[in-house]
């Protein structure tokens, strides 16, 4: 199994504003404090890749305490030279949320030329309430995103230059300069929430498939929908197309453990993921078929989930190291995951630091049967 | 009695205009009016359609997406839904109407009427949108819970009750889903306006009342309603006192009558 180092770069705070997104004033951010953390958080990356996780993630989200990366390319330029093997990978780049997706295609390219071929390259719609915070018209966002794909992909493929007569995007001369290292181009994952039509969007052109922060019944159901989406393409999936992101706590004993997760974890969930509910739902961003799939068995709310409900479902990881390896048994052997992208947070840096390492010695090293095994051969792309 | 409020149920039809289904309200005998309905207001026959029916030929048309017509695909623009309404008429053979329209529905009849003012007998616009009127944003309903909503739209909060879903089913809950997204899909950016529809309102050559609520929140009359009245020739204002943002919701009889009013002295 892989293991990827995921960062939110949260700014981790307490409040009672109804929602920790788009309307969250952004007085409560003191840029001093966000100078901390950021260099304690790409520090934690860094540690990450020393201590010999496979890739270190970055993300894109707007407005909001819970992640403070409006541009990941910008974390990931940082990470790209202050590191030397591990992958990098960007899950992802909001497609639909440029107004010109060129310039993924170039930023992109730029991070996979100046990283010698490492870094992978992540599609997301972005999330509802960034359609909130950008402006984008959401009932154009699944029609956007599969443009921007085409557009970003065949700006990697095809030699330049050649017109481009999109709904949403044209160009009469595409031609991006540099051209990413990797060829035909970087691997392309597909972060999503587990609609169908991105299961089959994704399964068609073996764009591995991330689920985050999800109950481990969905993700075994999904899993399935994807492999039999693979089957019906004409291929079976690789376990490295399956991938899951799940935070991790592991301390001494599992009631450490217990507490630091109910402490730190759960923050992600009740505050971070606090949202005042029209921000989850805006119109035309899902289909009325995924609208009524979720009508009909509707989630919890992040922000109403209790520790108990998380550690039944299987939102969360955590224990003494024996508990975790066994715990990871599940992704690994009944999932069949081939990574696991997960952060951590011990509730300050050096405690994150210990918690990293502590997992690199005694768990890592136990699902080790494919160090040789480069996940990003054959697919992706 | 029974016999007189059977007249007054309005009847149904499932139309194809041009190819895309029209769920169509109709009731009431005299010159013929279209009544466009805001959103949320798809299919409800109130008391304003029945005072309205009282003097008119209503006909009453949901637009694709909104309560009995489903969602039309090729509605990308405000400017299709106009077109539409006009294929509407066509398929109704009707040369001339009096066209009523109410928020929403009043932005797609100033864009019909800067498109085709030929086509209709009177233009009444209640608390429409549509338009940028400078030192005004409107406040983003899609953001909104729903308390927020009824704060912002009715000026009256009881009024709201008749456009409340009838219960929480997935089915009910869908629909609304399904109105918002009709209704974001012309509307989200620029939100509740056209950029190319003010300059064009003095092209409306079709005698104009404008309804407005005193105490509009979402458009208010002071700059919206006075943007309205300066730009569209010749346009007569009537303000109601006791209403926010739906007039025809929260003082009907007093809306349908100053729009008979204003309908029976045309020449």
């Amino acid at each position: 199994m892989k293991f990827y180092y995921f960062h939110l770069m949260p700014y981790v705070m307490d409040h009672d504003e109804p929602s920790s997104w788009v309307t969250l004033s952004n007085r409560h951010y003191d840029p001093k404090v966000g100078q901390r953390l950021y260099h304690e958080y790409l520090d934690q990356l860094e540690y990450a890749e020393h201590l010999g996780w496979d890739g270190l993630c970055v993300n894109e989200h707007h407005q909001n305490c819970y992640g403070t990366m409006p541009s990941p390319n910008v974390m990931a330029a940082m990470l790209v030279r202050r590191t030397t093997r591990a992958k990098i990978a960007i899950l992802g780049n909001g497609l639909p949320l440029r107004e010109n997706p060129l310039r993924i295609a170039e930023e992109v390219a730029m991070l996979d030329v100046a990283s010698g071929g490492r870094v992978i390259s992540g599609f997301v719609r972005g999330i509802s309430a960034e359609y909130f915070s950008t402006g984008v018209n959401p009932t154009h966002s699944r029609d956007r995103f599969y443009e921007a794909a085409d557009l970003i992909l065949r700006a990697w493929t095809e030699p330049g230059p050649f017109a481009f007569d999109g709904r949403f995007y044209r160009y009469h001369y595409v031609n991006p300069w540099p051209r990413p290292l990797q060829q035909p181009h970087p691997p392309v994952w597909c972060p999503s929430q587990g609609s169908s039509e991105t299961v089959e969007w994704a399964a068609k052109r073996r764009f591995p498939y991330l689920m985050v922060f999800t109950p481990i019944t969905r993700i075994a159901q999904i899993y399935g929908e994807y492999r039999e989406a693979c089957e019906r393409n004409g291929y079976t999936a690789s376990p490295y197309q399956l991938t899951v992101n799940v935070p991790i706590v592991v301390a001494e004993n599992d009631a450490k453990a217990r507490e630091i997760a109910e402490k730190h974890v759960m923050w992600v969930f009740n505050t971070g993921l606090r949202m005042h509910p029209p921000f989850w739902r805006p119109p035309g961003y899902m289909t009325e078929a995924s609208v009524r799939r979720m009508l009909e068995n509707p989630p919890p709310l992040p922000s109403e989930l209790t520790f108990a409900q998380a550690d039944a479902q299987g939102y969360i990881i955590y224990g003494s190291p024996a508990t975790v390896r066994d715990k990871l048994r599940v992704f690994s052997d009944e999932l069949r995951a081939g990574i696991v992208c997960s952060g951590m947070n011990g509730g300050s840096h050096e405690a994150t630091l210990e918690m990293m390492q502590m997992f690199a010695e005694e768990v890592m090293p136990h699902f080790r049967d494919d160090a040789d095994v480069d996940e990003t051969a054959g697919v992706g792309r | 009695m029974a016999a007189e409020r059977r007249a007054q149920e309005p009847r149904l039809e499932n139309l194809a205009v041009r190819g895309t289904p029209v769920h169509l309200l109709s009731g009431g005998a005299g010159p013929d009016l279209l009544f466009l309905h805001g959103a949320g207001g798809a299919g409800r026959w109130l008391e304003f359609q029945t005072a309205l029916a009282g003097r008119f030929s209503v006909r009453f048309p949901s637009h694709p997406g909104h309560g009995g017509s489903p969602a039309a695909g090729w509605i990308e623009h405000i400017s299709d839904l106009a077109f539409h309404y006009l294929d509407l008429l066509d398929t109704l053979r009707l040369e001339r109407v009096h066209l009523v329209g109410a928020s929403f529905g009043g932005w797609i009849g100033a864009e019909i009427a800067v498109m085709a003012s030929h086509r209709l007998a009177s233009l009444t616009l209640i608390d429409p949108v549509g338009i940028k009127v400078d030192g005004w944003i409107y406040p983003f309903l899609f953001g909104m819970d729903v308390p927020e909503i009824v704060q912002t739209v009715f000026h009256n909060p009881m009024a709201a009750l008749a456009l409340a879903p009838p219960d929480a089913s997935p089915e009910t809950m869908a629909l609304q889903y399904r109105q918002g997204t009709a209704l974001a899909r012309v509307s989200w950016n620029p939100y509740l306006y056209d950029p190319l529809l003010r300059r064009r309102l003095a092209r409306i050559t079709t005698p104009t009342l404008l309804c407005w609520g005193a105490h509009d929140r979402l458009a208010p009359l002071e700059p919206c309603g006075q943007a309205w009245a300066k730009d569209v020739p010749g346009a007569r204002l009537r303000v109601f006192a006791e209403s926010g943002h739906v007039p025809h919701l929260e003082e009907p009889a007093a809306v349908a009558d100053a729009i008979v009013e204003f309908c029976g002295g045309l020449p």
